[in-house]
């Protein structure tokens, strides 16, 4: 079994460093998330070293909220004869994690996990798990979610579900020469009546 | 080796060619399509045909004992019927500590679409987002102490039968439920109909005159279980769950490559982790939307990875609809029910060749005819590709 290592974490990505990771002409067709979660894996990969990872994954408890929102109000005001094809090319979950590998020329796997508090670390343990095992030797692991005006003026108007205003990424590789920060030695995830729990288990170098 | 095959104990399953396995199987074998003019979703586009599941949402809440259900997800219910299904396979000894891992894109909006500007009521539940549907399948039951959501658009329920196959194999559990649930949406139906993949007429994949999808719903779900932990307990064995593969084809967000380089990718990683040759496959499920891009760049791929002289292939999606989010797993279902009655499902509404397409499969096959080895194959939105090897258990 392999050991898993974590050798680059992002987040908080500048305003400045979006720019500077992605073209003007690419980042206006993309909404302030899909920017965001670009820019932030792009940071992590470069601080990592590792440009081509075996995998990418994404965990989003709303995925792209904001563009679903936008066809919502497109149909409670023009009902059934509105037509939002990039909205809604925007507005599935996997939307981000797909724009990840478009960009980076990469084939490897791809999945977006969309559970919840634990959406992140069900994604982390999946790549955990292929570490592991051998099946892949590196993944991108990434955390996005956007708050959009709606939510933060009705933070349970979807329901009672608890999520941030995030971005972040991590590389999780099997060599600990990659630069490893710290090892994942175990991701448990536990579900009780309704409710989630997830434990990072980690080792200091 | 052989101990640590991950194995198929279990299938519940809801589509519009039947609300459990047996109605499931019997219209597959006919060919008896379920895709026909809306009845529940209230659509103003009643020019379109859908695979609706026949059932109203009460009479899904009769069958599971569910009242007050008026705000009740139909995503949540037709995988609660599906989950049900499953689990009657296991003894209630077994009915703990197991693990769900459920594909969904939909989730709660076709609620959310009846309410909104209004949001949800404080009590809902399942509430709007994908993991919560899942949760609520899984309270419902009591029986899961893991749960998960993959939500990879329409390959989403057989993300999450790799996913689960990971978790048997990573040593997280030895039983994982494993599916997708789909409901129709207003909010989706429209969206596909603005990027102008619908089709008027029942979809005909593969045919020269195909002119896009009819948009479907359903839910399956499998029982996934160590192959040292069935033979333990004694369980009957329906399949093995032999290959997995999934690659992004990095094209596009909706549309596929013209080589389908996301397509092979996936079939050609199913066959390597199955160990498995091209020429070991007896049958494909294609994913087969009836689009013109998905079928032909779908073809370009089973070309290149199986040659000119390719097993037979079949897409099922004029019986049941595109079904999204639950295909994938829906027809993993229909492969176990064609391998273990032995016969194939034949690709209807196919009737004249497309040179930039495969010629499906459209007539009976003899019914003496083996089938060892089916891949089946789901691709999704952003170019999520992937593909499972069933082989039959012996």
């Amino acid at each position: 079994m392999n050991k898993v290592y974590v050798s680059a974490i992002a987040n908080k990505v500048s305003e400045e460093e979006i720019r500077s990771l992605i073209s003007p002409a690419k980042a206006r067709r993309l909404g302030m998330l899909q920017k965001r979660a670009l820019a932030t894996a792009l940071k992590a990969l470069a601080v990592s070293g590792i440009e081509m990872p075996d995998m990418i994954l994404n965990g989003t408890v709303m995925g792209c909220i904001e563009t679903s929102l936008r066809i919502l109000d497109g149909m409670a005001s023009d009902g059934e004869k509105v037509a939002m094809p990039t909205a809604f090319m925007q507005s599935t979950h996997n939307t981000v994690a797909s724009l990840i590998a478009i960009h980076t020329g990469n084939h490897g796997y791809n999945a977006t996990y969309s559970h919840g508090a634990v959406s992140f670390e069900c994604a982390l343990q999946d790549a955990f798990l292929s570490i592991r095992s051998g099946q892949a030797s590196s993944a991108l692991v990434c955390r996005n979610d956007e708050i959009t005006p709606l939510m933060r003026q009705n933070p349970k108007f979807f329901g009672n579900v608890q999520f941030s205003d995030v971005s972040e990424a991590w590389v999780l590789t099997a060599n600990r020469d990659d630069g490893a920060l710290f090892e994942i030695e175990d991701i448990v995830i536990t579900h009780r009546n309704g409710t989630d729990s997830a434990e990072i288990v980690k080792s200091e170098l | 080796m052989t101990a640590d095959r991950v194995v198929i104990t279990g299938i519940g399953l809801v589509s519009a060619i039947g609300s459990n396995l047996s109605e499931n199987l019997a219209n597959l074998r006919q060919g008896k399509s379920g895709v026909s003019e809306m009845e529940f979703l209230g659509s103003e586009h009643k020019g379109l045909p859908v695979g609706e599941v026949k059932l109203s949402n009460r009479q899904m809440c009769e069958m599971l004992g569910i009242v007050d259900g008026e705000l009740v997800s139909r995503t949540f219910l037709l995988g609660a019927l599906a989950v049900k299904e499953a689990l009657g396979f296991l003894p209630p000894v077994v009915r703990g500590g197991l693990a769900l891992v459920s594909g969904t894109t939909v989730a709660g909006m076709d609620v959310t679409e009846k309410l909104y500007p209004e949001p949800l009521p404080a009590d809902s539940d399942p509430v709007h987002d994908c993991g919560s549907n899942t949760n609520s399948i899984a309270k419902y039951f009591g029986c899961f102490d893991y749960a998960t959501t993959i939500s990879t658009a329409c390959s989403s329920a057989l993300n999450s039968l790799i996913f689960g196959k990971r978790l048997i194999e990573g040593g997280v559990r030895d039983i994982v439920v494993a599916g997708g649930t789909e409901a129709l949406s207003k909010f989706h139906l429209n969206g596909f109909k603005s990027l102008m993949i619908l089709d008027e007429r029942r979809c005909r994949p593969f045919d020269k005159t195909r002119a896009g999808l009819n948009l479907g719903e359903g839910a399956a779900f499998m029982v996934l279980e160590r192959e040292s932990s069935a033979i333990a307990r004694n369980a009957s064995i329906l399949a093995v769950l032999s290959g997995a593969g999934n690659a992004c084809d990095a094209y596009h967000q909706t549309a596929s490559s013209p080589g389908g380089e996301g397509a092979f990718l996936a079939m050609e990683r199913a066959l390597a982790s199955a160990r498995l040759a091209p020429a070991d496959i007896d049958y494909i499920s294609a994913h087969g939307t009836g689009t013109p891009d998905n079928d032909a760049s779908e073809s370009a791929a089973i070309k290149r990875l199986f040659g000119q002289n390719h097993p037979p292939v079949s897409s099922t999606k004029a019986l049941t609809g595109h079904t999204t989010s639950a295909s994938g797993s829906i027809e993993a279902a229909f492969c176990i029910l064609a391998m273990n009655n032995r016969f194939l499902p034949k690709n209807a509404g196919f009737s004249t060749p497309d040179e930039s397409c495969i010629t499906p499969l459209t007539s009976d096959v003899a019914p003496d005819c083996r089938i060892d080895n089916v891949m089946c194959n789901s691709f999704g939105f952003g170019g999520n590709d992937s593909s499972i090897i069933l082989s039959r258990y012996e």
